[in-house]
């Protein structure tokens, strides 16, 4: 027992590393399929793995259900191996827990059924084997930023899937718009990684260590401003990495990537690692309740803010991609005000039925030849019914209508805000639902309804296998993975209890009128969206003029991309052209040039001693011979001697 | 009965003066022939002083190493000599002036 949960998760952080460079040495020389073969098994050998160690850890008693592991054991604290600076030792520690194991589960698992759907949605790529390991390379990433036992660990699977997004959102590096993308998202993780790092300083000039358990059990007594600080920094690291405000406009561009990296790393996984880590630092935040109510407000207006983009988006991924980041927004406001269990469960369905959404979106796309644009598709339910009807389950379970899986993570965190008595975030929160059913139920009537096909592109019919079986899974978890949290049963508080220590209020109890009036808002939205999509109505060209102006500030996402232009981009173009023009020519290319010039001026002059001459070499050897003569007699005698001579 | 004591001072003067005959003899002749004449003359003058204070000091050492100096001074009048004659080979005259080609 104590041997596998030993070895155990280095093996399953090993599997998808070590498929990466199979890939990468062996891939090239062997048929592709083995690529794909080999991605796949080795992200399955993981789940299987993780299930395993999860199914053992949880039948530990409850108090011994956080295991920390260091690795290599007989290493594990040598300083040759890992960091030492003295007094700081790193060593590499994993920590296992329910909330690790919860993630684990969810990257390997959905990231297996993704990784199946590309095995058919890349079949056309050229790429086919650098985007297999590029996957597996993230899945590994993700797996160390979730398993990691200390935060410089944490830190390095932090970049490390900034990197693996990076590679994907460019994957089709011919296209200039996916290249800038990619730039684009790397520059602004990038931002949030030197948040972590400062927030890493922080914890070792106060804690003097950089381990979860040290620094987690020493917070009680660390001065509240110290916390709310380090609370802070860690918030920017999570506000970048989940595309939450004002770092969220990489995410509506990262749609550049293949639809499978849009599934796997910018809505089920990557993006939540935000409310990751706050979950994971809730000791910090709850002891620094500023910082607490900053992750909760940035939550909520992300959250309110992206479902108002969302509703005039044209681009099916794009409108995902507003909706994902809504969608964390509520995770980041739950987790903010404390209701940890219910962010975390949120997580789960969510990865479930934004993964599904993006995957029948994906079926769309492929079908359509890489058509995205909503008013080129239209009435496509005939024409794939499996994509339509995976989709539909997706937008039930995203606009929070019951028994579908949104509803009841939704319904939990609505329900433990008015517990904490945050009511005016509450009231966002379901204005929130309002619009997410409204926009969701827009794109499905706009993609799959409302006439007849509006395209040019013929769309072929069939879609292979091994896009629609993951999509079917995914489909039943959007329905039943709510279950996991019923009246009087909650199997996900009951599983993180051993790490949140009695911090968490039990989820499941249902609340009839809040979960009315959640429901009666999905339900307000779902009508509008029909009213205005579902049939033929004049009302949807009314109401662009009447609200024209609004439409273009939404169109343009609150032209944040353009005030970070002006104000970030402008200037540091300007000075960096006015550097390139001034700076480089006469100063840096000035000084190189004047220090050769000078050294051949020296060179000339002192060429012109080297006569040759024979006598002029033997006078210099004298004359210096007399001086240095000179020198010494005046050391030993002193300058009166000299003088008399 | 030792022959009366030559002072320190006798042996200085005798040593400078072969050693700015020396100098001057290597500054102002021509003849590479005569030049090693006049280099000889002044490591002879610093042999000389060596021998005086090993003699004021009652130590060897000094004149240990005018001996040294003396096996230095046979090699470098070796290699100059086949110098001089590759040169004079060459050349068919022996003026050092000629010999310039390696200014810079």
């Amino acid at each position: 027992m104590q041997g596998f949960l030993t070895t155990a998760p280095f093996t399953i952080l090993s599997l998808p590393l070590l498929g990466t460079i199979f890939i990468a040495l062996v891939g090239p020389r062997v048929h592709r399929s083995v690529s794909a073969v080999i991605g796949n098994l080795s992200i399955l050998g993981a789940f299987v793995l993780t299930a395993m160690l999860a199914w053992t850890v949880w039948h530990l008693p409850p108090d011994a259900q956080v295991v920390t592991v260091k690795y290599p054991p007989a290493w594990a604290a040598h300083p040759v191996f890992w960091a030492h600076i003295p007094p700081l030792t790193i060593s590499f520690e994993m920590r296992i827990d329910a909330l690790a194991l919860l993630w684990m589960l969810i990257i390997t698992g959905v990231g297996f059924l993704i990784h199946l759907y590309s095995v058919g949605y890349m079949a056309d790529s050229h790429g086919y084997r650098t985007f297999f390991a590029y996957m597996n390379l993230f899945v590994f990433m993700m797996l160390l930023l979730v398993m990691a036992g200390n935060f410089l660990w944490l830190l390095v699977g932090w970049g490390g899937v900034g990197l693996a997004s990076y590679l994907l959102i460019g994957f089709d590096a011919q296209r200039t718009a996916a290249v800038l993308a990619a730039r684009k998202a790397l520059i602004m993780n990038v931002i949030g990684d030197v948040g972590i790092m400062v927030a890493i300083f922080l914890m070792y000039a106060h804690f003097g260590s950089l381990s979860y358990k040290e620094v987690f059990g020493n917070v009680s007594a660390a001065n509240t401003n110290a916390l709310d600080w380090i609370g802070i920094w860690l918030l920017l690291g999570a506000v970048a990495k989940s595309a939450q405000l004002p770092l969220q406009t990489w995410l509506p561009d990262a749609m550049e990537g293949p639809t499978p990296v849009s599934a796997l790393i910018h809505a089920a996984t990557m993006v939540t690692a935000g409310v990751y880590l706050i979950a994971r630092a809730h000791p910090i935040y709850d002891h620094a309740p500023f910082a607490a109510m900053t992750v909760a407000v940035i939550g909520c207006a992300t959250a309110f803010f992206a479902a108002t983009v969302g509703t005039v988006q044209y681009d099916i991924k794009r409108v995902l991609a507003y909706s994902t980041m809504s969608q964390i927004g509520y995770m980041i406001l739950a987790v903010g005000v404390g209701a940890y269990a219910a962010g975390t469960f949120h997580f789960i369905t969510h990865a479930f039925f934004k993964a599904l959404l993006f995957m029948a979106a994906g079926i769309v796309i492929h079908n359509l030849d890489g058509e995205q644009d909503v008013r080129k598709m239209g009435g496509l339910a005939k024409r794939m019914p499996l994509a339509f009807w995976t989709f539909l389950i997706g937008t039930l379970a995203i606009s929070g209508i019951p028994p579908f899986a949104g509803f009841f993570s939704k319904d939990a965190i609505f329900d433990q805000l008015l517990t904490h008595g945050h009511p005016v975030l509450w009231a966002f929160a379901v204005a929130t639902a309002l619009l997410t059913a409204y926009y969701m139920f827009r794109l499905l009537f706009l993609t799959f309804l409302s006439g007849d096909y509006r395209g040019t592109r013929e769309p072929h019919a069939a879609s292979s296998t091994s896009m629609a079986v993951p999509t079917s899974i995914l489909a039943v978890l959007s329905v039943i993975g709510g279950w996991l949290v019923l009246p009087g049963h909650d199997a996900i508080s009951a599983k993180l209890e051993p790490v949140f220590a009695g911090a968490l209020p039990e989820m499941g109890g249902i609340n009839a009128m809040v979960t009315g009036i959640a429901i009666a808002a999905a339900l307000v939205g779902i009508a509008v969206a029909w009213a205005l999509y579902g049939r033929a109505s004049q009302a949807r060209t009314k109401l662009r003029t009447v609200l024209s102006p609004l439409r273009a500030l939404l169109l343009n996402a609150y032209y944040f991309d353009t005030i970070y232009h002006w104000l970030f981009e402008v200037p540091a173009l300007t000075v960096a052209s006015d550097v390139a023009r001034y700076v480089e020519p006469d100063g840096v290319g000035g000084f190189t040039s004047g220090v050769a010039g000078a050294t051949t001026k020296i060179g000339d002059v002192m060429r012109s001693w080297e006569t040759g001459y024979l006598r002029r070499y033997g006078l210099t050897m004298v004359i210096g011979m007399v001086l240095v003569l000179a020198f010494y007699l005046y050391l030993v005698h002193g300058a009166a001697a000299v003088g008399m001579k | 009965m030792a022959a009366p004591q030559i002072p320190l001072g006798d042996y200085l003067t005798v040593a400078s003066a072969l050693f700015v005959i020396g100098a001057i003899g290597f500054l102002l002749r021509r003849n590479p022939i005569t030049m090693l004449m006049a280099i000889e003359l002044m490591w002879n003058a610093g042999n000389l002083v060596f021998a005086a204070f090993a003699r004021q000091f009652v130590d060897m050492t000094g004149q240990v190493f005018v001996f040294v100096v003396i096996t230095v001074a046979a090699a470098e009048a070796a290699i100059a000599l086949a110098i001089v004659v590759m040169v004079f080979r060459r050349k068919r005259d022996a003026d050092v002036d000629d010999i310039s080609v390696m200014r810079g």
